[in-house]
């Protein structure tokens, strides 16, 4: 049953590659934005280290490193949202469902989508660091672990985008989803160090899940790698995909029902 | 020039019933800076104990952020808007009546100056809610001054956007560069806070003035030293990018 | 030629390498129709659009009511109305909005503006869509609301860019009946189209555009006149089980009576002949003693898309429309 599957999948994946590859412009504000926030807030606020209770940094850039990939690959996951929005709304869904692939395979099609787009998304923001000073204190195992957690997290979301996709009715209702993805990012500890939050932020990121997500990332490039953080936000990445796959292929199966 | 001002204001109307007419559209662009402020004085609020913040809270800090980003956005919107009429068709219309254009350029980004008081205004009951001081009316007016005018001259900018590709795929070149020009400044932090290249820009970006300027009543008191140079820059902005904008809009057809 | 309305000399207008105006010459006397008609792409609207000042010409020049397009445009936009290919609306605003807008836009007087608009509301039909939203009109209603703006300050020339393009036949016939009444009012009306019965029934005279030159000018009739004689079309019947009835023989036993040409689709043979409908009997009884029977005969006269496809080659894209309804 499941190469019954997995092949339809990969197919399906590899179509919304290709796709979206044939369209680099769709791909910049996924890094862009995220790198000039970036820079912004190193540029701005990078004497935050001197802070009393700032974990040990070489500089603001390594640790807000972690902060922008969380917030690329959230965005991965909003775009993923959109563009299976406009195939449901194009027709294109239609005629997946009126063929022989398994349901789930058109979900998971475009959640293993996400997780390439993932992977090279944290890579970018790796190359980036390494462009301007960051040492990466885990070494190449730190690395992998980083992308590790990041490929993971960005399928979480790239299922929640199919999630949300699903359950909308047209893609600008999925767009307006845009902007609560800054608002979940304020209440966690992408950006600043939990224990420096004002409350009542500090007490929603100890319960938000990117919190653990960035916590994970981070940990390899600042120092060498601790378990609890990095097992932390393996969990937390694994959590999310598990959670909202779930949730995706359940809305697929709502769907098909009601249609 | 009854007939300028008749122009004009019949253009300010039309550009009003958007906002009118489609509720749900200017939703977006009033709570952002309001969310903004919310989030970041929430994640970064403990930077201001660092020596240079001068005893204000990051809050009251970055309160005039966000009124310059509620102007920003304004600013790119009518850009938006235009390249929207021009694919339409509208814009045409435009063009071959007998206004002049210098008329009809002042027509379209007015109603930018005055549609960028509705952020600032929600921003700053949510400021104040939250426990901002009070700054005085004295500063108020000069900050709503500077928005007006901050507005005016992203509109003007976003306007030779619309102009020069004429779609409204252009949108985020108008937004990003919005975006960056207010931030690109003592956003976060005061100079002497900020990383070398960041103070480097922010020294050359007449932005960073307009944004001092409009900061002055809420972390201090509002002096002339620190209002001039503000109202300085936005003329500045305002009068260059308005003759290239006229410029473009004489040109256009050629 | 001093006091036309619309006066072209070598007008041209480049693209890169594409020419897609390539030397236009042609004069609209003041109050008359001219109908600017050819295939899509053939350069109409580019030459329109020069014309009211919205495309700077590359070569040449135009003069609109004694004003250079070029040089004097705000001349030129006092004296012009126009309604372009698509109805350049918006559509949240009610029609009288729009129509208010348009008369300010125009330097109406304050004081005249509302009356002003609610005149040409009436005049075109909408004063009970007027406090409407004009995004809730039908496409007629809108091409009607274009023309109402493009009248709004009394032009002396009237630019009408495929007006009825996509219109229902009443509300294409509607809008002929306007255009007529404005020639009658004295407005000098340039109108666009791909359609040959709108530039059959409405022009004066014809401009006939190909490949961005005019390639035949004059009235309709003049033009249809030089093409020729009529054509007679004949369809033959099968003989029962038998194959295709012989064109061949058919077209010799015809051929003293006119001058045999291609046949048109759907015939088997045509003849251009000299009488028009006298011609039909003594051919009928050619055909007949020759072993056909006859089973259609139409005598076809020439149409402007003769004229075109004699001038050009190739005939004009894009059916003529059914004829309007009747008023």
């Amino acid at each position: 049953m499941l190469t019954g599957i997995a092949a339809p999948s990969w197919a399906l994946a590899a179509r919304t590659l290709r796709n979206i590859l044939r369209r680099p412009q769709f791909l910049a504000p996924l890094v862009l934005m995220p790198t000039l926030f970036l820079a912004i807030n190193t540029g701005g606020l990078h004497r935050s280290t001197d802070l009393p209770g700032f974990p040990e940094v070489d500089g603001f850039l390594d640790f807000q490193l972690a902060g922008a990939m969380t917030q690329s690959l959230l965005l991965g996951g909003v775009m993923q949202g959109i563009g299976t929005a406009l195939e449901i709304e194009g027709g294109f869904f239609d005629r997946l469902v009126a063929s022989p692939i398994p349901r789930v395979s058109i979900v998971l099609g475009r959640i293993l989508a996400g997780t390439a787009i993932a992977a090279a998304q944290v890579v970018w923001f790796l190359i980036l660091g390494a462009v301007f000073g960051v040492s990466f204190h885990g070494g190449a195992l730190g690395v992998l672990l980083v992308i590790l957690i990041g490929a993971i997290a960005g399928t979480g979301f790239a299922a929640l985008g199919v999630l949300i996709a699903l359950r909308a009715r047209n893609a600008s209702t999925v767009q307006g989803i845009f902007p609560l993805v800054f608002v979940v990012l304020f209440v966690s500890s992408a950006f600043f160090p939990r224990a420096l939050l004002e409350a009542p932020a500090d007490w929603f990121a100890d319960i938000n899940p990117l919190s653990y997500v960035a916590d994970g990332m981070r940990d390899p490039i600042i120092s060498g790698i601790s378990a609890t953080p990095v097992l932390e936000g393996l969990a937390a990445a694994a959590g999310l995909v598990l959670v909202f796959a779930a949730l995706a292929v359940l809305a697929l199966r709502g769907r098909l029902r009601d249609a | 020039m009854t007939r300028s001002t008749a122009v004009i204001g019949a253009l300010v109307r039309r550009a009003l019933n958007e906002l009118t007419r489609v509720p749900g559209a200017a939703l977006p662009g009033v709570l952002a800076p309001s969310i903004f402020l919310v989030g970041l004085s929430g994640v970064f609020g403990e930077a201001a104990r660092l020596p240079g913040f001068d005893a204000t809270d990051f809050r009251t800090f970055i309160v005039p952020v966000g009124l310059l980003q509620g102007a920003a956005f304004t600013g790119a919107a009518t850009g938006v808007n235009l390249a929207r009429d021009i694919e339409r068709g509208w814009f045409d219309r435009l063009m071959v009546c007998p206004a002049p254009r210098v008329t009809i350029l002042v027509g379209l980004v007015a109603s930018a100056a005055l549609r960028a008081l509705l952020p600032a205004t929600f921003l700053l009951i949510v400021a104040f809610a939250l426990g901002v001081d009070w700054p005085g009316a004295g500063a108020l007016a000069i900050d709503a001054l500077l928005v007006m005018g901050l507005a005016t001259a992203m509109a003007l900018y976003a306007v030779l956007v619309a102009l020069r590709f004429k779609t409204q795929q252009a949108a985020p070149l108008m937004q990003t560069v919005g975006f960056m020009a207010v931030l690109f400044t003592t956003a976060y932090a005061p100079m002497d806070l900020l990383a070398g290249w960041m103070r480097a820009i922010a020294t050359v970006n007449p932005v960073t003035q307009v944004l001092d300027g409009v900061r002055q009543g809420f972390v201090a008191h509002v002096t002339w030293a620190e209002t001039w140079p503000a109202l300085l820059a936005t003329v500045g902005l305002v009068g260059a990018l308005g003759a290239l904008a006229v410029r473009s809009m004489r040109r256009v057809g050629v | 030629m001093p006091g036309s309305a619309v006066e072209v000399v070598g007008l041209e207008r480049t693209f890169g390498d594409f020419r897609a105006v390539d030397g236009i010459d042609l004069a609209v006397a003041p109050g008359e129709v001219y109908g600017f008609l050819g295939p899509n792409g053939a350069g109409k609207t580019t030459t329109v659009r020069m014309l009211v000042t919205l495309l700077r010409p590359t070569g040449g020049h135009a003069r609109i009511a004694g004003f250079d397009v070029a040089s004097q445009p705000g001349e030129v936009r006092r004296r012009i109305g126009v309604a372009l290919q698509e109805a350049a609306l918006d559509l949240l605003m009610t029609g009288r909005e729009l129509m208010e807008l348009q008369a300010t836009l125009h330097g109406i007087p304050r004081r005249g503006v509302a009356a002003r608009a609610a005149d040409l509301i009436e005049r075109v039909g909408l004063s009970e869509a007027a406090e409407r939203r004009v995004g809730t009109y039908s496409g007629g209603m809108r091409r009607r609301l274009d023309l109402a703006m493009a009248l709004i300050h009394a032009p002396e020339v009237l630019f009408l860019d495929e007006p009825t393009t996509g219109l229902d036949p009443t509300s294409r016939s509607t809008l002929w009946d306007e255009v007529r009444r404005l020639r009658d009012e004295g407005t000098t009306v340039f109108l666009t189209t791909q359609y040959l019965e709108e530039a059959d029934q409405l022009a004066d005279r014809v401009g006939i555009i190909d490949h961005g030159r005019i390639v035949a000018e004059g009235t309709p009739a003049a033009l249809k006149a030089e093409v020729g004689r009529p054509r007679l079309d004949i369809t033959l019947a099968r003989d029962g089980d038998a194959a295709e009835p012989d064109a061949d023989l058919a077209g010799r036993a015809i051929a003293p009576y006119g001058d045999l040409c291609a046949a048109a689709p759907g015939v088997h043979v045509s003849l251009r002949v000299e009488s028009g409908a006298a011609a039909m009997a003594p051919v009928v009884r050619a055909l007949d003693e020759a072993g056909f029977t006859v089973e259609g005969i139409e005598l076809v006269r020439p149409t402007l898309d003769d004229v075109f496809a004699e001038k050009t080659g190739h005939r004009i894209e894009g059916a003529a429309p059914p004829a309007p309804a009747a008023v």
